[in-house]
């Protein structure tokens, strides 16, 4: 199954696991599968329209899933997604 | 040879080379390195963990001028990871301490400063004469205010930033790379100045790596992180490089011609999906 690696700031939804196998055909149903196992990260990564938040980046094994088919990328058994909101720390 | 001045033919001093001897030394730098950050002015802003680091590796790399843009005065807060400042220095303006500190690392540095953050009301001021730009701010506004700017000038700037033990980096070059807005065009709601977690480590690691970014810009030497943002997680020492790309409906950047060869190498690159179809 594809993986998932998750951002500090969504941790706090998913009991601290960094990482995590989800189902999918495409980035927008891995990312929907993510939602339905943590409801409570629901509208954390997509707005009510179910577009991505502009605030944050989704990556198809090191790619930018904008420079491939947004959330329509398709996703093999080993894809690995990164999830990385915008930071600003210093 | 050294003229009357006591430089040599690249305006270094028997000094500059004795201090800087094993950088010179490095592939691609040489006595023109050490010349161009002799010569360099590099903006930073804020001071604190990251930009702090940034401004002292900067000085001791040899730079000849940093700009810095701080607020405030150091706080208890601020001691657990800002490299430039020490207890007795509490309660004193924090520029004053950046800059005390950094001439005592390198008393040839000039050092300006600003008791104000960037803000789009400055940025203008703060970038006169500036050659390289290394973003360490709290706030996007800061950032955006930044990289505005950087794009207007057509000036090289470095992004760097972290939360907890993640961090990010990659050089803007505007039109060559994606800007801030091009990657983030809208602030998480709930990013204010107290919401990042951070130990020193976390945040001298990304400005480590951030000023080695901005030393082969200034200099010419190795390769620059373009079209490539380096994220890390210390929490399980994970780096990837991850490929970014330059948005056609950037509303900071998206009106500067796009690099031909990109363009011809990748007609996914030179359009990817526009963020309103994400």
């Amino acid at each position: 199954m594809p993986s998932i690696h998750i951002p500090t700031t969504l941790r706090r939804f998913t009991e601290n696991e960094r990482s995590i196998a989800v189902s999918g055909a495409s980035v927008g149903e891995a990312l929907q599968a993510f939602e339905q196992r943590y409801p409570k990260a629901a509208g954390q990564i997509c707005d009510e329209k179910g577009d991505l938040k502009s605030f944050i980046a989704v990556f198809v094994n090191d790619t930018d899933i904008r420079m491939l088919g947004g959330k329509d990328t398709p996703l093999r058994e080993n894809d690995e997604l990164h999830i990385i909101p915008a930071m600003a720390g210093g | 040879m050294e003229n009357l001045k006591g430089t040599d033919e690249f305006g270094l001093t028997e000094l500059d080379h004795a201090i800087y001897e094993r950088q010179i030394r490095l592939p691609g730098f040489g006595p023109e390195g050490q010349a161009r950050l002799k010569n360099a002015t590099v903006l930073i802003s804020r001071v604190g963990g990251l930009g702090g680091t940034a401004a002292m590796m900067m000085a001791r790399a040899g730079v000849g001028r940093l700009v810095l843009a701080h607020d405030g005065v150091i706080e208890p807060e601020n001691l657990n990871r800002m490299q430039l400042a020490f207890r007795k220095d509490l309660g004193r303006p924090r520029t004053e301490v950046f800059r005390e500190t950094l001439q005592m690392i390198n008393p040839d540095l000039e050092v300006v400063t600003c008791t104000e953050n960037v803000s789009d009301a400055n940025a203008r001021e703060l970038f006169e004469g500036v050659d390289l730009v290394i973003d360490g701010a709290p706030l996007f506004e800061e950032r955006r205010a930044m990289n505005k700017e950087a794009v207007r000038r057509g000036v090289p700037l470095v992004m760097a930033a972290m939360f907890a033990l993640e961090g990010y980096l990659t050089v803007i070059e505007p039109g060559q790379t994606p800007c801030l807005e091009c990657l983030y065009p809208e602030t998480p709601p709930y990013w204010t100045i107290d919401v990042f977690p951070a130990i020193a480590a976390s945040p001298v690691v990304i400005a480590t790596l951030g000023t080695m970014e901005g030393i082969k810009l200034l200099t010419g030497c190795g390769e620059v992180l373009r079209n490539r943002l380096l994220y890390f997680d210390l929490t399980d020492n994970s780096f990837r490089q991850l490929k970014v790309s330059r948005r056609p409906d950037c509303h900071v950047c998206g009106h500067l011609p796009w690099p031909e060869a990109v363009a011809a190498a990748s007609p996914v690159l030179a359009a990817p999906t526009p963020l309103s179809s994400i």
